[in-house]
């Protein structure tokens, strides 16, 4: 395979005017074909392997694979389902009914889930005042498939330690299964709960169809 | 001793202290003088075995000397002495390369008793090598005992190195080549003078005990333009049997590591198969400086097509010696092959063309000899300079420099590394002064480390490192566990960006949750060039550096660059 300046100055990570210049004091193996320079990949991996030089032809995308799909927060709130009327008169067993009701968590996890949402509300309360609250776990779940965001609108508001010491009325439980993804829907979680507009239909106890197509609109306000 | 001792402690403070060349030289030629004893004696002691043995060479059971020879040498060296088999310039390079030429004093003679038990005894394989360890080890130990530091002692070990080598052949120039050629491997003003002083030192040893015993005697011969056409083909042949050489003696070598004896049996064997050979082509036998000398005064008497042979059969035997546990080197068994080459280049010459009027038998051996050693060593100086020296004269310098040039440029494009370096290549250790393999091999990890970090536990909230952030410089943050104190992850400052602009983040998430636990970590015993291959796969600019689960410090790329450009000034600067 043959390789133009340009090409190899990709593979070295170098600007083409250095490749050039290495070539003017005859430290690369080239050809010259006409005006222009040509290199031979087999030479080049001699060449490299001698001057102790990482030269790599072949993955060029590895680099790429990084980057997965993020899910959007409405297609999580999709998954997780929104609830209304959650019973209860404290922290504890608020969440305990709202995680009685969320359908896409196993059965035989739902304990343990509620141990460890307590735990994260003991260290510090996930109430972020004007009567919502986050409850999340500090570990990942691996069993779940899917990352989940649940909406649970409570019958009646709940002292829950806020920051602005409010009672809270809305949970907005996220359940992931790796940390990138709950950091994700945290920050766009975060970003709606920020719009007033939004905070206050979040009041009128909206229907799921209505509350997801408004996280879509100011979805795109906020792309990542 | 003590008083003298002090005695040279003021000496060196009032009068060498700023300059040491003077300094040098004395010892220098104290080394070569020493060197060139050790060289001396090892000649005489195998001129005498030799001559002993002599009488019993005709028995049919005299195949079994170089086996018991090589027994001896393999169980001397692994029992008693203790060291590694080969030759020992690897050793001595790699030494001058990595601790400043620190030998220790032992093995100024353990290499001379191992290989005089096995070329004595009839194996194949060359003085040269030992009396090289041996005079750079005497070098190094008088470095030592006068304190000097490691750039003076590997001056020193070049003056030894040079000291033997000119003695043996009685060239100081292709001591002094040698030695910075091949040894030392760079050419700095401030070791020439010493080492030049060293080699005349070992070369008149040599000619004041033993003048009689000179290897080579100086022979003038006539060179015409004939013999510059002849070379060019010459310098192909050689360059051909050098890789062979080559190949076949690192071949023979990796066989004999897998067979599945203890070293001693395998030396039997390999001495029994050299001593076989020996009885149907006594060329190969030794070192077999008499060969070459009666080759080179044209009374050599061996056919054409049996000469031939020989070639092989002395690359057949030179390996199995070396190969399978007897210690030598192959700087004679390089001249030998060299001028059978010549000899039978020179036949083949005279039959194809029988009225070409060129020079004798024995120039052709000398050119044979250039090629050969240009082509397995490398060192297309020493080659040149040793012939010149053996010739006494500069009638033979154009074909020398045609044969010397080509040979070892075509063998290099076949076989890139010489014999002497391709171990330490492929173990790695090839590291000559001023390259980037020898800086990132001399700067230590602890060197390069920083200390001074923040450290933050995994249980503390986000907004109160917000707080941390706002007043600190640091980019890069290591996490710890709150009891044990371990190293759990990293937090670096441009990973989590986004969420450090979100207020509505803060008191949502602990450290743990946004740290980095996927870093690649380096830890005190890693390398430079380790270090730098972690970074490259996963392009980070700095990485922590953890021992036994405890954060050390981190190392970054821009510290990785002020110190080596520094290295690299403190290297390559002329004292």
């Amino acid at each position: 395979m043959e390789l133009s300046v340009f090409d190899l100055s990709k593979h070295l990570g170098v600007v083409p005017n250095t490749i050039e210049r290495w070539i003017r004091q005859g430290k690369l193996p080239v050809s010259q074909k006409g005006a222009k320079y040509r290199f031979d990949t087999k030479e080049l991996e001699k060449w490299a392997s001698k001057h102790n030089i990482r030269l790599n032809f072949s993955d060029k995308d590895a680099i790429q694979k990084d980057i997965k799909s993020v899910i959007p927060l409405s297609a999580a709130v999709q998954n997780g389902g929104v609830f209304f009327d959650i019973q209860g008169t404290d922290v504890n067993s608020v969440l305990k009914s709202a995680i009685g009701k969320i359908t896409n968590i196993p059965d035989d996890f739902k304990t343990d889930l509620l141990d460890r949402l307590i735990e994260r509300e003991k260290a510090l309360s996930t109430g972020i005042g004007n009567g919502i609250a986050i409850p999340h776990p500090r570990e990942q779940l691996g069993y779940l498939t899917e990352p989940l965001v649940s909406i649970c609108f409570l019958e009646n508001p709940v002292d829950y330690k806020a920051l602005d010491n409010q009672p809270v009325s809305v949970l907005f439980f996220i359940l992931c299964p790796e940390l990138k993804m709950h950091l994700h829907l945290l920050s766009a979680l975060s970003f709606c709960l920020r719009d007033n507009q939004f905070t206050n239909f979040l009041k009128s106890r909206p229907d799921p169809i209505a509350l997801i197509e408004k996280i879509e609109i100011l979805q795109k306000a906020n792309p990542i | 001793m003590s008083t003298i001792k002090n005695g040279y402690k003021i000496l060196y403070q009032k009068l060498f202290h700023l300059d040491d060349r003077l300094l040098l030289i004395i010892a220098g030629s104290i080394a070569g003088i020493c060197s060139g004893l050790a060289a001396v004696a090892l000649r005489l002691s195998l001129e005498s075995v030799l001559e002993w043995l002599h009488p019993f060479r005709h028995y049919g059971w005299a195949f079994i000397f170089p086996a018991i020879g090589a027994l001896l040498s393999s169980l001397y060296l692994e029992k008693i002495a203790r060291e590694g088999a080969g030759h020992g310039v690897p050793e001595v390079i790699y030494s001058v390369s990595r601790y400043g030429g620190l030998l220790r004093f032992r093995s100024s003679y353990s290499r001379l008793i191992s290989s005089f038990l096995t070329i004595g005894s009839g194996g194949s394989a060359g003085p040269e090598a030992p009396v090289v360890m041996s005079g750079s080890a005497i070098g190094s130990s008088l470095a030592k005992f006068l304190g000097l530091n490691d750039r003076q002692r590997i001056t020193l070990v070049g003056c030894g190195t040079a000291g033997a080598i000119a003695s043996i052949f009685n060239a100081p120039i292709a001591g002094l080549v040698f030695s910075i050629e091949v040894i030392l491997g760079e050419w700095k003003f401030v070791n020439i003078i010493p080492i030049a002083i060293a080699a005349v030192a070992g070369a008149q040893v040599s000619q004041a005990i033993i003048p009689e015993q000179v290897l080579f005697f100086h022979q003038p011969f006539n060179v015409g333009f004939p013999d510059i056409m002849a070379s060019l083909c010459l310098a192909l042949v050689t360059a051909m049997i050098s890789v062979l050489f080559t190949k076949t003696l690192r071949q023979t070598g990796k066989l004999a590591k897998k067979a599945p004896f203890p070293l001693w049996v395998r030396a039997v064997i390999g001495g029994c198969i050299v001593g076989i050979t020996g009885m149907f082509m006594p060329v190969v036998l030794a070192e077999g400086y008499h060969f070459i000398q009666s080759m080179i005064s044209g009374t050599f008497s061996m056919g054409i097509f049996i000469t031939f042979v020989a070639i092989f059969a002395k690359i057949f035997a030179t390996s199995m010696t070396l190969g399978w546990g007897g210690s030598g080197g192959i700087f004679a068994p390089c001249l030998l092959i060299g001028s059978l080459t010549g000899i039978v280049f020179h036949k083949a010459l005279f039959f194809l063309f029988p009225t070409i009027g060129c020079a004798s038998e024995g120039a052709y051996a000398l050119l044979g000899m250039t090629g050969i050693i240009s082509g397995v060593m490398q060192a297309p100086l020493t080659g040149i300079f040793l012939i010149v020296e053996i010739t006494g004269g500069y009638e033979t310098i154009l074909p020398l420099i045609v044969v010397s040039s080509i040979s070892s440029t075509m063998s290099h494009y076949i076989e890139p590394a010489s014999f002497y370096f391709k171990e330490l290549i492929e173990r790695g250790q090839f590291l000559r002064p001023g390259t980037d393999a020898r800086i990132l091999s001399d700067l230590n990890i602890s060197e390069l480390i920083q200390t001074e970090f923040i450290k933050v536990s995994e249980n503390m909230v986000f907004r109160k490192f917000i707080e941390i952030l706002k007043t600190s410089k640091q980019n890069f943050y290591p996490v710890i566990e709150d009891e044990t104190g371990d190293y759990k992850g990293v937090i670096q400052i441009s990973a989590i960006r986004k969420y450090a602009l979100d207020p509505g983040m803060y008191d949502m998430i602990f450290l743990n949750q946004i740290m980095d636990t996927n870093v690649i970590t380096a830890s005190l015993e890693n390398d430079l060039q380790e270090v730098l291959d972690m970074m490259d796969i996963d392009n980070m600019e700095s990485i922590p550096v953890v021992e036994n689960d405890r954060f050390i410090g981190m190392i970054s790329k821009t510290r990785i660059l002020d110190l080596y450009r520094r290295e690299l000034i403190m290297q390559t600067s002329v004292q």
